[in-house]
């Protein structure tokens, strides 16, 4: 991967330009007169321009900080799965219309496909790696084992998030509620009434739900 | 995607100014990164994310006017209990939108500035009008989605909406063009869309939406759509209606559909048809005559007629109920 | 012949699936997630022209890209394209960037041939051709009983319909793709499959490797529903990226390239009339049906059914018959095998015939089909399924149902005659000196539930828990296993877990003396031991399992007949499949199948732009799955047939939902939309009020 050459000189016809030019420079304070420039200097700094090329991307994953080097261009979902060994959110689709790379930033489900990892910096990023507590299955994760809400498992990581995060914002949902959360998750093996039933489960709701199975001896 | 420089910008002017010829702003990134995804607009060199410009992000109650930032998250708006209850018609559309992954990070300005969803505009191999091709595929091919009204040869239908219930509450969006502001109604916001096959909107490069003012002037408003799916699916018709309303009387009604045309559709001859009424069911169905007065259905859209119908006598129902 | 216990404890009962957790935790490996040290990004470069002349692929630019590593076009000089997203290069580069940047440098010289997409334009004698100098529908084959012409004047009463399905995506949520290693040691791939042997052989043949130099791993895959066995172009291109990159190359599909070029389940247009007398039975069944199964058959390929020729007339036998059918080229993706091939749309257009026909009677469409349907496993389920449904409060004549919102019935039968286990089916079990056990076979679990079937016929032959039992599936170094196609995998399995385990118990009872090994004596015969594990071989015997699964379902929608959306309201699935190892991955199963179907029936279809050729919807916005709000309650009856021994239930599962919610809909409006998917744009078009178009 070739190292960041953050190159980012436009012209030089105005005063910020000239300034960027000078590249990171520390803020020091002094007179007035100074001040103002290390303020514009600040902000300056701040609104600095990376890439093209791979630049110093610090992701905190579960806790853990990441250091990549990563094109702007690269995606939270990318970061994960293919810079580092989250490979816990999947690509269903690359276009934010599936669900499978569903990961928490902050207490918030996104689409980690759809968003840039240069701008997940500054946030706390869950995965479903970060969810089980030394072995043990979170209760999301337990109320899936239990219902068995889940089948070849691809959806389930983004599922399991969705869930999480309703019941972190709402610790009490009804079935139309978690019906809301997860609208954003598709399944194609048809785990969605086992889904519902989980979450309720977890929220420790009773299902009210008329899903029933019943076995009968051909004898 | 193709390779971009990225910037944070700190105030609007440098945010216009880093940006420049060929840069783009980055909001929630939903739209513009599926654009580029598939490579549907020329390759802007940086994305300026804007998401850190002072006073965009914050929902201002008012006696007379409301102002949302344009910042302000789709979900932020759908979870508002004081939006719930001065404008529900603006929680109920924003509830409908995407899914909660999207909410979370879609802004306001950018449900409003998206680009078109027409199926052709979106498929990376075919170069339709508003491409700069010859052709608009739709019109001569599958056009199920598309607009029954237009003022050109493009038929992609304006899908936004927050815009749909924002022409119904009548509400302004301010935009920030080479350093003024300018005040633009929905119609407006959408006009160039209306007129030229290549708009998607009336923005220009380097506009920035800043927020969006509603007057309160009308206690009622409700959103409504239908789609083949009961959610996570773009809708087929969309309908916003708003009003006063005393005694199953409409005072200062709108009603806008949405998905049926490039700008939100609204018919001031019907709007003042149902002003001073007292609605039944004959009075809706002659404003939703009105309403789709003039439409042109084509070989596969006819079905949003009658649909559109029903959606606005149910939307007017629903405000008198 | 050995035969099933008859008291179990874990056989027919709910066990968890055992590979839950690392589901869960994010910490089960798919072929997408295999991280093989120094790998390698892999990307396809694909036809944007349904159909051109190919006359030269130029990589010069491409190779430039920094971090690509690998590149490769596909034929050497001229070739022609068939259909959109045909094939056309492959690079591989360290990051998916690169590969991107690199796809967009190739050059490709395509000169556009005429082209034609639409099975019923296709037809037409000045279409397109999709193979030059051939026309493109195969010649009509026609099967014909008794005498359907002078049969026809003697019903009380007679039908004609012409009922339409589309082709659907498999869209499983993995895509189809895999990691590939290929060295002068040999070639390993972590393949997404459904058959790792299939895989392994393809891989062999295509690069004359032996056979024993290929090894296919496949410890979780993302979903098949047939669509993925053997290699297919990218497992191939991979392998040839990898050794050009002296490095481990990942290629996964992206849901783009699903929708284009991984197969699809054909469309059926069905021409059928249908006739009885006036006691109820049917007498004549005359069909004309066509469609599609992409660019490879019909025409110059001399036909070749590709499940485009359906089973006819399906469940029902009648004696006078006449069934006509062609299979039309277009230029399109190729199908493959499809969740239960061929049934879901043949079960579509006979049932959907069934009660249009009832209607006509004036009878009840359960009725109907209890004096027509020979068989009794069947009328059994429809006898159970009257009752859990409700079936005689529900019903009312066909757009009786009051209001705005109509509440529709229907129901219809399946029939699958595949099922039964593989005969070469084999298993492994190593028991260690501590009583612990080691399942190995070379099966895959793509989804079902096989890892736990597993470890429940394991853990019962032996006096075990399941969770006792470790359980390995997924490599071609196990010995081997079918494919999982047909719905045969626990009937292949479960036989020959049950065999390897009473192996074990002879022998351990031998080498320890011991005249009952299990349970409680488990852990003391296994000391006996020593320090050498006893591994122990089995296979699949018959007696144990069996083909041939029926299964009905019944389906309630409301429908709104202002905007037309349908709304499924309820799925009743009453089925058998033999002996039931585990029900809680069979009801699972079960759901799957259903909501399947209920994607058939309401929403999914693949469309082609007759304008361009491209494919409109090659993704998840426009190719629509139902959601978790749009999927009802689903009630499942289950008929535990142990005598029958296992059966399969993955296909059986899906073919009668989309025939049950089109009867329902049907039975809700007066009216019938007689094509999937049922939209609310052919919803208001049945009710008649959607204007024409206005042309000026």
């Amino acid at each position: 991967m070739k190292d960041s050459d953050t190159d980012g000189l436009l012209g030089a016809h105005s005063r910020r330009t000239f300034l960027k030019s000078l590249g990171t420079v520390a803020a020091t304070a002094a007179t007035a007169q100074v001040q103002s420039v290390a303020a514009e200097l600040e902000k300056i700094n701040a609104e600095k321009i990376v890439g093209p090329g791979a630049v110093p991307v610090i992701l905190n994953v579960n806790g853990k900080k990441l250091t990549l080097q990563l094109e702007p261009r690269v995606t939270l979902l990318d970061a994960l799965r293919n810079y580092s060994s989250f490979t816990g959110a999947k690509e269903g689709c690359d276009r934010a219309s599936c669900g499978a790379c569903t990961v928490m930033m902050d207490d918030m489900p996104i689409y980690s496909c759809q968003k840039l990892a240069i701008e997940a910096q500054g946030h706390e990023i869950t995965t479903v790696e970060g969810l089980a507590d030394s072995g043990k299955l979170s209760p999301v994760q337990q109320a899936f084992f239990e219902k068995d809400a889940l089948m070849c498992g691809y959806c389930t990581p983004g599922f399991v998030m969705s869930v999480t995060a309703l019941l972190k914002k709402n610790p009490h949902p009804t079935a139309d509620d978690v019906k809301h959360a997860c609208a954003g998750n598709l399944c194609r093996c048809g785990t969605q009434p086992r889904v519902l039933a989980a979450a309720l489960q977890a929220a420790g709701v009773a299902a009210n739900g008329t899903t029933k199975t019943e076995v009968i001896s051909h004898a | 995607m193709n390779a971009f420089q990225y910037a944070t910008a700190q105030s609007a002017e440098s945010a216009r100014e880093l940006a420049g010829a060929r840069g783009m702003y980055i909001a929630g990134g939903n739209d513009l990164l599926g654009l580029l995804k598939d490579y549907l607009v020329p390759a802007p060199d940086i994305l300026v994310n804007i998401k850190t410009l002072p006073g965009m992000n914050q929902i201002q109650r008012g006696d007379k006017t409301w102002a949302i930032g344009a910042l302000v998250t789709v979900a932020e708006v759908e979870d508002d209990p004081d939006i719930q209850e001065t404008f529900p018609g603006l929680h109920e559309a924003a509830a409908e939108i995407a899914s909660q992954q999207i909410r979370n990070v879609a802004t306001v300005g950018g449900n409003l500035a998206q680009h078109s969803r027409c199926w052709y505009f979106r498929q990376r191999d075919t170069v339709c009008l508003k491409k700069g091709g010859d052709l608009c595929y739709a019109l001569n091919s599958d056009n199920r989605y598309h607009s029954l009204f237009t003022g050109n040869t493009c038929i992609s239908p304006v899908v936004s909406s927050l815009a749909t219930m924002f022409a119904a509450l009548d509400a302004t969006a301010v935009v920030l063009r080479n350093g003024q502001e300018t005040r633009m109604s929905m119609n407006d916001l959408y006009h160039a869309a209306w007129e030229n096959p290549l708009a998607h909107n009336s923005l220009n490069a380097g506009d920035l939406v800043t927020r969006v003012e509603i007057p309160v002037a009308r206690g009622r408003s409700t959103y409504m759509q239908v789609s083949d799916k009961h959610t996570f699916d773009w809708a087929l018709v969309s309908c916003a209606a708003a009003a006063d309303v005393d005694g199953g009387k409409l005072s200062s009604p709108r009603v806008a559909l949405g998905s049926i045309s490039p700008v939100p559709h609204q018919v001031e001859a019907a709007n003042a048809f149902l002003d001073g009424r007292t609605l039944d069911d004959a009075t809706a169905a002659a404003a939703a005559d009105m309403i789709l007065a003039g439409a042109k259905p084509l070989e596969h859209n006819g079905y949003k007629m009658p649909l559109a119908h029903a959606l606005i006598r149910r939307a007017l129902s629903k405000l008198v109920a | 012949m050995p035969s099933w216990p008859s008291n179990t404890k874990y056989i027919g009962a709910e066990t968890q699936r055992i590979d839950a957790p690392q589901k869960l935790t994010g910490q089960a490996r798919y072929s997408s997630d295999i991280q093989a040290p120094g790998w390698l990004y892999g990307m396809i470069l694909r036809s944007n022209l349904p159909a051109a002349k190919i006359g030269g692929i130029n990589l010069d630019k491409a190779r430039q890209i920094p971090g690509i590593k690998a590149a490769i076009a596909l034929g050497d000089g001229e070739r022609t394209v068939h259909f959109y997203g045909e094939e056309l290069a492959a690079v591989a580069g360290t990051t998916k960037q690169a590969c991107l940047d690199a796809l967009r440098a190739i050059e490709v010289d395509a000169t556009p041939l005429p082209f034609v997409v639409n099975e019923t334009d296709a037809k037409k004698d000045d279409s397109a051709q999709v193979w030059q100098g051939s026309p493109n529908f195969s010649q009509p084959s026609t099967r014909e009983k008794g005498d359907v012409d002078s049969a026809f004047p003697k019903c009380a009463a007679v039908i004609e319909g012409f009922y339409t399905t589309p082709v659907q995506i498999h869209n499983p949520m993995e895509t189809h793709g895999n990691t590939v290693s290929w060295t002068d040691d040999g070639l390993t791939c972590w393949a997404s499959t459904q058959g790792i042997g299939g895989v392994r052989d393809s891989f062999a043949g295509a690069l004359q490797l032996d056979q024993s130099k290929v090894r296919v791993i496949t410890e979780y895959m993302g979903g098949g529903f047939g669509a993925k066995f053997n290699a297919g172009v990218e497992g191939i291109l991979a392998a040839r990226l990898s050794r050009e990159a002296k490095a481990p190359v990942r290629l996964m599909l992206t849901r783009f390239d699903q929708a284009l070029a991984v197969g699809n389940r054909p469309s059926s247009f069905q021409k059928i009339k249908m006739g009885a007398l006036a006691d109820g039975t049917l007498h004549a069944f005359e069909m004309d049906n066509y469609g599609t199964a992409g660019f490879a058959a019909g025409g110059a390929t001399g036909g070749g059914g590709s499940g485009v020729e359906l089973p006819m007339p399906y469940l029902y036998r009648v004696p006078n018959s006449r069934v006509t059918q062609t299979v039309v080229a277009v230029n399109a993706g190729s199908a493959r095998a499809f969740r239960a091939p061929s049934n879901p749309p043949a079960s579509y257009g006979m049932e959907s015939a069934m009660d249009d026909l009832a209607v006509k009677l004036g009878v009840d469409p359960v009725e109907f089909r209890l004096k027509n349907d020979p068989s009794p496993i069947r009328q059994r389920e429809y006898a159970i399924g009257v009752e859990k449904f409700g079936w005689k409060d529900k019903y009312q004549k066909p757009g009786t149902s009051p209001g705005i919102v109509k509440i529709g019935v229907g129901c219809a039968g399946a029939a699958w005659p595949a099922g039964g286990g593989s005969r070469g089916t084999q298993a492994e079990a190593k028991i260690f000196p501590d009583g612990s056990v080691e399942l190995r076979l070379g099966v895959q679990d793509i989804g079902t539930g096989t890892r736990t079937v597993i470890a429940v016929v394991a853990a019962e032959t032996l006096g075990l828990t399941p969770e006792q039992i470790t359980v390995r599936v997924g490599d071609t170094n196990f010995p081997w296993g079918p494919g999982s196609g047909g719905s045969t995998t626990c009937p292949s399995v479960s036989p020959a877990v049950f065999d390897v385990c009473n192996n074990a118990l002879q022998q351990l009872q031998t080498l320890s003396g011991m005249a009952d090994v299990r349970g409680d004596n488990w852990s003391a015969a296994c000391k006996k031991l020593g320090v050498t594990p006893l591994n122990v071989h089995g296979q699949w015997q018959p007696g144990l399992s069996e083909s041939h699964a029926c299964g009905v379902q019944f389906a309630e929608v409301a429908v709104d007949t202002e905007t037309g959306l349908v709304t499924l309201k309820k799925v009743v699935a009453v089925h058998d499949c033999g002996l039931i190892i585990d029900k809680l991955t069979l009801e699972s199963q079960i759901n799957g199948g259903v909501i399947m179907g209920m994607g058939y029936a309401l929403y999914e279809e693949r469309v082609m732009d007759n304008l361009s050729g491209v494919v409109l919807n090659p993704n998840f916005e426009t190719y629509k799955l139902p959601g978790i709000a749009d999927v009802p309650d689903i009630d499942v009856v289950l008929i535990n047939m142990p005598e029958r021994g296992v059966i399969g239930i993955g296909e059986p599962a899906t073919v009668p939902t989309a025939a049950a919610i089109g009867n329902a809909v049907a039975n809700a409006l007066g009216v019938r939309v007689s094509s999937l998917p049922i939209t609310p744009a052919k919803v208001l078009a049945a009710l008649g009020k959607v204007p024409p178009a206005v042309t000026t």
